[in-house]
């Protein structure tokens, strides 16, 4: 009777790390980047994407604020402060082959200002923008590096 | 003097039986042709032979012997056939590699790879042919617009904080 329990505790204990290790780490960048018609620098950081908001968007400048690569592990949620009372949750919730799906939610005072669920693939950026932030706007870009 | 008689009828039976070594067999029959009472025994052994063997014979005669094989067969199909599950009960009982020491263990990892590799297949999988895509957004607080390029690969979330205010899009 001891054997059989013990071997049911090894089976469930199997079974915990299994659903744990189906999610591998997805390494996601998250950049900030403040976009306003002050001036007409861009920050070399952004060289990648320099041709994507230059065709885009209709500001002159374009200023990194923070850039930071997430390790992101399923259904555990990441959050990143961005100005006073202000913050991004990434969280993976989907993982595919070549594509991710990510849920990104915008906080203001504690209330969700943007509540979002992108499907991400290498290679590509979803910029999240609009907010104000100074005299231009925020724009968050998030690419998926896996 | 030693009786010869009581030292033949120990072997006589065995003479009867024709178990006897030449050297015994000579020394029998040398002393049957002279004792009447040693011929006497050997005769009523060959009687008592008879007597056993004739009925046995006669009842083999009477019995159709290819109806026995018949009956044989009849009462093997007869016999309860094993439903498939005994017989694999039978089976696992029978080989050592499936003693419950074995099996369990064995069973419990098969069900835990079958969960792993279900898992990786059904989540794994790319079912989703477009490369990115806006699955949902809601905002209670901004207008929300939803742009895509595939020539820059890029997909744009914008918010809006009022119906008037223009999109900075190009």
């Amino acid at each position: 009777m001891r054997r059989i329990d013990s071997i049911f505790a090894l089976v469930l204990v199997l079974l915990l790390l299994s659903t744990s290790a189906v999610f591998a780490e997805v390494q996601t960048r998250v950049r900030i980047i403040e976009a306003s018609n002050l001036g007409s620098s861009i920050d070399p950081s952004l060289r990648d994407i320099h041709d994507q908001l230059g065709n885009l968007f209709n500001f002159t400048s374009y200023r990194l604020l923070r850039d930071l690569n997430l390790n992101l592990v399923g259904n555990r949620p990441v959050e990143i402060l961005v100005h006073k009372g202000r913050s991004v949750e990434v969280t993976l919730f989907g993982q595919y082959l070549k594509t991710v799906e990510l849920r990104i939610k915008i906080r203001q005072d504690g209330m969700d200002v943007l509540n979002t669920q992108v499907r991400l693939a290498h290679g590509r950026t979803v910029l999240i923008g609009g907010p104000k932030h100074g005299e231009g706007v925020i724009i968050l870009a998030v690419s998926g590096q896996f | 003097m030693k009786d010869p008689c009581s030292s033949v009828s120990k072997l006589l039976e065995k003479y009867f039986d024709q178990e006897v070594t030449n050297k015994e067999r000579s020394l029998v029959e040398s002393h049957l042709r002279d004792c009447l009472t040693c011929q006497d025994e050997l005769r009523s052994m060959e009687k008592l032979r008879d007597w056993v063997k004739a009925p046995i014979e006669e009842a083999a005669q009477e019995e159709e012997f290819p109806w026995v094989w018949q009956k044989i067969e009849r009462e093997i199909r007869l016999q309860k056939r094993l439903t498939w599950w005994q017989s694999l009960r039978l089976w696992l009982d029978v080989s050592p590699l499936f003693k419950k020491k074995v099996w369990i263990p064995a069973v419990a990892t098969a069900v835990v790879l079958l969960f792993i590799t279900a898992q990786s297949i059904f989540k794994k999988t790319p079912s989703y042919p477009s490369p990115s895509v806006v699955e949902y957004v809601e905002s209670q607080t901004y207008n929300v617009m939803i742009y895509e390029s595939e020539k820059a690969k890029v997909t744009v979330i914008w918010l809006f904080e009022g119906p008037e205010q223009e999109a900075p899009i190009s």
